[in-house]
């Protein structure tokens, strides 16, 4: 007698622009675990994909399903998201540099644009030559700042009329986001439903209130790439699985994506309400654009190899994003370029104390060794407190993200056990004078003797090994001058810590941190630090540089 | 013989001079443009006698409009009117003061197309030339549209373009290097006349030496024609893929187009050049794309089972690669494209 043996699998898919995640779900014993995971460039199509995945599955699943993974994963529930192929681009005209034109692009690209030309009247450049590149753009969008809300500027006005001049009608949409008294007339400018206005993100000298802009945009870009299947976007999914999973952990947590071309970062508070920015060139591709990139990365990164190499190294994640670094030296100074991007995606600061800092994206999630991913989360953060520290490793959030409400939180539930990786705990503290003890932690676990404090001196790293699955409870003294974010009551912080595959970490460099101006100190310190994160240590003691 | 749809992009205000169907020359003038000059402002509420403040709701024009020259600009209610005495984009009005902004249009410029074909396709944004010829396409660049005779100046795909190779006879010529030049070859290069260059690689510091090198030379007053460089490759001592090397070795003396910002090189009258697949497979001719291996073709002799950790700690798809020069190493799977020649080539 035979007995029809079958299953239950679902495809998770993340098709990022230049190398795709995907996951396979199956039940194992009763749970949902994931089963299957491959990753590999975009170009070389789903076939090759689903062949890996059955590889895999064939290696590890039930004998007598082998020979049907093909047909079995062709009828999966299919759960996918993916990057828009192509950012979309604006252009910004604006009055000021410094005040009008500045807000409106950093509300631009953290909603996600490309900004491909910035003209603004103190630019340098002639007037002739402003129009010059008005009539040339090619963008999808024009966005106009300028003038204060109390005032009607001409300038202002002016540089709507610059758009007008260089617009060709019934181009792209127009947004005003300038003085409010001159919304009637900039609109006046443009054939009937061309230009929009809306909330001036500088109406006042001295205040930036660039949220209602950043939404407006956000929205426009998702009409211009992405019209449909909205929630299937990786930068609509992701923040949706990270509201969810912020809400039931009732946690505040940081979601950070480093992509080939564009980054992403996502903040989730415990009322389930999310922040989340994308950034068009913010990616890996884009490190070359940050200023002085290869002379901040040798700086920082002492394995990354000679700043003319570097620098060629930079050009080159900008030329092929799906090519892997092969040498020592190039995954360093992917890495420091790595953290480089993350701490300008948090440049404008994350409020409160964190308490979870999820990395996702393929350079930080799937770097070949945990304390990697645990020091770019580190130093490109600098989380101020206790954090939890985890990384996407299966890049199962987008996907899940793509769901329906209800389906997420259950996806969430489901898959508790392989959603996240967790690197460990980190203690970061500010303040202190170099060399003096920065803070004193006592670390108590249960089933093991209570140690005597650990003394972390300023600009000192140490590892307290931590593994997986274990909890610990901290208490932590600071010293004079040195905070760890949140306002304190006591001389003493108690807080509890959740272990991972690099453990505990007490990190008394500082935000941001310091590095000694001499070139051969600062490789020693950079070198120390890296060695405290990366040696292996018996469970229980700790390493310190 | 295979062919190309190249489009010239056509600034706002632009007056094609081709109709579809023409026959046009790298030389040849496809559009006219009369681009804004300078601001320059004239009186309004003067002109009209009245307060800078009211002549505002006098104006009949409204701020980005393109004024022809004798158009009326503004008009009060005794029916006076304040003219434009040229042709001008109309940019804004001055409260304070009572004057306009205007840019006025300057002498008419050609639109150059810098390629050789037939027009397909006019329209106000952009004209369409279909190239006779096969295109091939970089990994980065820089410059703007030239054209001119191909030039092979090195012997071999992995060589370095020195200065030494560029003399008169390259003036007006796309040269061909191998794996890098200098700064010094590229400013002699241009200082020659050179038109543009096409490399495997170039180090990032030479090209940022020879760009300051050009700033200087325009911040005294140098000119010049423009200049152009494709990179076939990628950034750094890259040796050329030898079988795209030799294809354009075949194609040497023909008229070229080059387009540096957009890294595109059209060769006229060419059958197609190798092309690259990303996924390589067993036996395939691979080139390599990332260090140490970068530029270098071989043979992928297999592919390995499962995962591989490569020397950066990478654990991904890989396979066993024997490279023409003599090495044999082991190279991720993303690192490779498939060089394919295409039939008959």
């Amino acid at each position: 007698m035979s007995v029809a043996i079958d299953t239950e699998l679902a495809l998770l898919l993340d098709t990022g622009t230049a190398w795709t995640k995907a996951g396979v779900i199956g039940r194992v014993r009763g749970r949902w675990r994931l089963v299957a995971h491959a990753a590999q460039p975009t170009v070389w199509g789903e076939e090759e994909l689903l062949r890996r995945l059955v590889e895999q599955l064939a290696a590890t699943a039930d004998a007598r399903l082998t020979g049907r993974f093909h047909e079995l994963l062709g009828r999966s529930t299919r759960v996918e998201c993916r990057t828009p192929a192509r950012a979309a681009r604006l252009a910004v005209v604006a009055v000021s540099r410094e005040l009008s034109g500045a807000a409106a692009r950093r509300a631009a690209e953290a909603a996600g644009w490309h900004v491909t030309d910035l003209v603004t009247f103190d630019d340098g450049r002639t007037l002739a030559e402003r129009v010059a590149i008005v009539q040339s753009a090619e963008v999808d969008a024009w966005l106009v700042a300028g003038g204060f809300d109390d005032a009607r500027s001409a300038r202002a006005l002016e540089a709507a009329a610059l758009v007008a001049a260089g617009r060709r009608p019934g181009g792209p949409p127009v947004v005003w986001a300038g003085s409010e008294a001159l919304a009637a007339d900039v609109i006046g400018l443009f054939e009937k439903g061309a230009a929009t206005a809306v909330g001036n993100p500088r109406p006042d000298a001295r205040r930036e209130e660039p949220a209602e802009l950043r939404v407006h945009l956000q929205g426009l870009l998702r009409r211009i790439v992405g019209p449909a299947d909205e929630e299937r976007l990786t930068p609509v999914a992701l923040p949706r699985a990270v509201a969810a999973l912020a809400l039931a952990a009732g946690l505040r947590v940081l979601a950070v994506d480093i992509g080939a071309t564009s980054a992403m970062r996502v903040l989730g508070e415990p009322d389930g309400t999310v922040e989340s920015r994308v950034h068009a060139r913010g990616g890996l591709a884009g490190a070359v654009l940050l200023p002085g990139a290869a002379g901040r990365v040798v700086r920082i990164e002492v394995d990354a190899g000679d700043e003319p190499a570097v620098a060629d190294l930079l050009h080159n994640l900008h030329a092929r994003p799906a090519s892997l670094p092969q040498t020592v030296e190039e995954l360093a100074a992917t890495q420091a370029a790595a953290r480089l991007l993350l701490a300008s995606l948090v440049e404008d600061g994350l409020g409160a104390p964190l308490d979870l800092v999820i990395g996702c994206g393929r350079t930080i999630a799937a770097a070949p060794h945990p304390a990697q991913a645990m020091r770019m989360l580190l130093d490109g953060v600098r989380p101020i407190g206790v954090t939890q520290m985890a990384v996407d490793a299966g890049g199962l959030l987008g996907p899940l993200g793509s769901l329906s409400d209800a389906e997420i939180s259950e996806g969430l539930t489901l898959l508790a056990d392989d959603l996240l990786v967790p690197l460990g705990t980190s203690v970061v503290c500010r303040g202190g004078e170099p060399g003096r003890v920065a803070m004193r932690v006592t670390i108590h676990r249960a089933g093991w003797p209570a140690y005597s404090p650990i003394e972390v001196r300023t600009g000192q790293v140490q590892v307290v090994q931590l593994p997986r699955g274990q909890e610990a409870e901290l208490t932590i003294e600071p010293a004079n001058g040195v905070t760890l974010g949140a306002a304190r009551r006591s001389p003493r912080i108690t807080a509890t810590a959740t272990g991972g595959a690099v453990g505990l970490v007490l990190d008394g460099r500082g935000i941001p941190v310091g590095l000694p101006r001499r070139a051969d100190d600062r490789r020693a310190v950079v070198a120390s630090w890296r060695d405290s994160l990366m040696r292996e240590a018996p469970p229980g003691a700790e390493r310190v540089a | 013989m295979t062919s190309v749809v190249h489009r010239v992009r056509l600034p706002i205000a632009s007056t094609p001079s081709v109709k579809v169907g023409a026959r046009v020359q790298p030389a040849d003038v496809l559009a006219k443009r009369r681009p804004p000059t300078d601001g320059v402002t004239i009186q309004v509420a003067g002109q009209l006698r009245l307060p800078a403040a009211a002549a505002a709701g006098s104006l009949v024009a409204r701020p980005g409009a393109m004024l022809q020259r004798g158009e009326v600009l503004a008009r009060d209610a005794r029916g006076r009117e304040v003219i434009v005495p040229q042709a001008c984009l109309f940019l804004g009005y001055d409260p304070d003061h009572g004057t306009a902004l205007l840019s006025p249009l300057g002498d008419e410029e050609p639109i150059v197309g810098h390629v050789r074909g037939r027009v397909t396709r006019v329209a106000p944004s952009a004209i369409d030339v279909r190239v006779a010829g096969a295109v091939v396409l970089g990994v980065a660049g820089s410059g703007a549209a030239v054209h001119g005779k191909l030039q092979v100046a090195v012997a071999g795909a992995g060589d370095e373009l020195r200065a030494g190779a560029i003399d008169s006879e390259t003036t007006g010529r796309i040269v061909v290097g191998g794996s890098r030049a200098s700064a010094e070859a590229l400013t002699r290069a241009r200082a020659m006349g050179v038109a543009g260059v096409v490399l495997g690689g170039v180090l990032d510091k030479d090209l940022r030496d020879f760009e300051a090198t050009q700033l200087r030379r325009r911040e005294v007053g140098g000119g010049g024609g423009d200049f152009s460089i494709v990179l076939l490759e990628g950034y750094g001592k890259i040796g050329m893929d030898p079988g795209v090397f030799g294809w354009l070795q075949g194609h040497d003396g023909k008229l070229v187009s080059l387009f540096g910002d957009d890294a595109r090189l059209y060769v006229y009258d060419a059958d197609e050049p190798p092309s690259r697949r990303p996924l390589a497979r067993a036996g395939d001719r691979v080139v390599g794309t990332r260090r140490p291996y970068a530029g270098a073709g071989g043979r992928l002799v297999r592919i390995l089972g499962g995962l591989h950790v490569v020397s950066s700690g990478v654990p991904t798809r890989s396979g066993l690669v024997r490279f023409e020069d003599g090495r044999t190493g082991i190279v991720p799977l993303a690192n490779l494209e498939a060089t394919e020649v295409p039939p008959g080539g």
